[in-house]
């Protein structure tokens, strides 16, 4: 028997079934891979936006300049260091959180710096990041270093030191906790001064300037207003060990081109003598291979700085 | 029973009406091609026409950033006396000698220009300081829009037993353009 009543699947019904099936993949392919790229590019722009931002928080006479980012949405920061070249390089990626799909999906393009020294942890993930900048003189001004964390991660300070306190105190900072034991501080990073425990995240030891973060010691000196000091805490070891040889590049960068400069007005009556000093600084700079070569150049860096001040005419 | 045979001709009975109907689709078929290709060229030209106006925008911001800093920058700042917007003329001389800081600031170009002065030549370490300007960057002869800002030039004069001379400048800086 014949079913008279039976669909009949025509050319037509094919032909739009395939090409709508075809149309609706590719609509789908397309506007996938269009918010992909739209997001990328945001992302890319965010990265230059945040250099920008940075750059009115550098300091010139202040001691020290905070800020706070806030993103529209949770964001990572990714923080690279390369300690390659002239000066190394510093570059900055931002990823920021997808409603659909992956939470973090790739980062936009980076933003490389060469004059910016961003100490922060690989990744910082919030919504609102704090920032503050301190210059580093090694003795002259080198560099103002930026620090970057999480203002909704609470950041406890285990007894530090007065001039610590007070600092912080003054940055009013509100996620930073001072506090003379361990036991007042329940949630948050631990930063523990001359105090070893194995609750505390770090331990700085004032004695020996040195900062141990997962094992590893990294060394901040003693003439450098703490600058240093908070590099090491705000900071992983890997960011700051590439970080401190950065400086050190420009250190001898900048030594040479006072040298070149006391030469030049040694002929026009200006002279300083602090020729050999520059030279051993400019050199020894450019040596160092960890942070703990720098504690070898702090006599050499206090002795210019100390002549320098003595002088009528001076180099800087 | 035979199941041998000759088959003397292949013949399809294809409908005119069948016919029309491909043609149809075809055409459908191009046209919305033709529909999702100009969309989609229409998109991207706005698109990067964006994209590349958000670029320039960025690096006139950020250069209008940087010319503000660029005074308290160690390579420039006079950091002899506490002088917050003065530049030491003298190590800028150098600066624009030593190969090291190209691209280091990302700039097209970065110039320092005395605002008075008895000629327009640009200085060299044989006319210095009766000169006009120093060129620190010149990567491109074609580097947009410049910012500038004024101030403080400060050097060492060895006339009259030698003192320290501050005069007015001005400092001009374009951003690194798209490459």
């Amino acid at each position: 028997m014949i079913n008279k009543k039976g669909f009949e699947f025509s050319f037509a019904w094919l032909f739009a079934i395939i090409v709508g099936a075809a149309i609706i993949f590719f609509a789908i392919y397309a506007t996938t891979n269009l918010i992909s790229t739209e997001r990328r590019v945001g992302d890319s722009e965010s990265a230059k936006q945040i250099g920008i931002l940075l750059s009115p928080i550098e300091t010139s006479l202040e001691d020290v300049k905070t800020a706070e980012i806030t993103f529209p949405t949770e964001t990572r920061l990714l923080n690279d260091c390369y300690e390659k070249g002239n000066f190394g390089r510093q570059n900055i990626q931002v990823s920021s959180k997808l409603g659909v799909g992956k939470e973090f999906d790739f980062p936009g393009e980076p933003s490389t710096f060469y004059n910016k020294y961003i100490f922060s942890e690989e990744i910082v993930q919030a919504k609102r990041m704090k920032v503050f900048a301190r210059p580093f003189s090694f003795p002259f001004k080198v560099a103002d270093l930026t620090f970057i964390f999480n203002a909704d991660r609470t950041i406890c300070f285990i007894n530090p030191p007065g001039e610590i306190e007070e600092e912080m105190t003054d940055l009013n900072l509100e996620n930073i906790k001072i506090v003379d034991s361990l036991d007042e501080c329940d949630e948050g990073r631990k930063i523990c001064f001359d105090l070893v425990n194995r609750n505390c995240d770090a331990e700085v030891s004032t004695l020996s300037n040195s900062v141990k973060i997962d094992n590893k010691i990294m060394y901040y000196g003693d003439d450098f207003d703490n600058a240093l000091l908070y590099g090491t805490i705000f900071s992983t070891p890997e960011i700051y060990e590439c970080q401190l040889k950065r400086l050190m590049k420009r250190t001898s960068e900048l030594s040479l081109l006072y040298l070149e400069k006391t030469e030049y007005l040694t002929a026009k009556g200006c002279s300083s003598n602090l020729e050999s000093g520059l030279r051993t600084l400019a050199d020894g700079s450019a040596a160092i291979n960890s942070s703990f070569g720098i504690r070898n150049l702090e006599t050499t860096a206090d002795e210019l700085g100390r002549r320098n001040a003595q002088l009528i005419c001076r180099l800087f | 029973m035979n199941w041998g045979g000759e088959m003397h001709s292949l013949y399809a009975d294809y409908s005119k009406k069948g016919q029309v109907k491909i043609q149809q689709m075809a055409f459908v078929l191009v046209a919305i091609m033709i529909f999702f290709g100009l969309v989609s060229l229409f998109y991207f030209s706005i698109r990067i026409a964006n994209l590349e106006q958000s670029a320039v925008s960025l690096k006139e911001e950020d250069a209008k950033e940087l010319v503000r800093k660029l005074s308290s920058s160690p390579e420039f700042i006079f950091s002899a006396n506490d002088c917050s917007n003065c530049i030491d003329l003298d190590k800028v001389l150098i600066l624009g000698e030593r190969r090291a800081y190209e691209n280091f600031w990302k700039l097209d170009y970065l110039e320092i220009e005395k605002v008075v002065s008895k000629t327009d030549k640009q200085c060299n370490r044989g006319n210095y300081p009766d000169c006009k300007f120093i060129k620190v960057v010149n990567e491109t002869n074609d580097y947009g829009s410049v910012v500038s800002a004024f101030v403080s030039l400060c050097y060492w004069e060895s006339n009259k037993g030698g003192y320290v001379k501050c005069e007015l400048g001005r400092i001009h800086v374009s951003g690194e353009g798209i490459k």
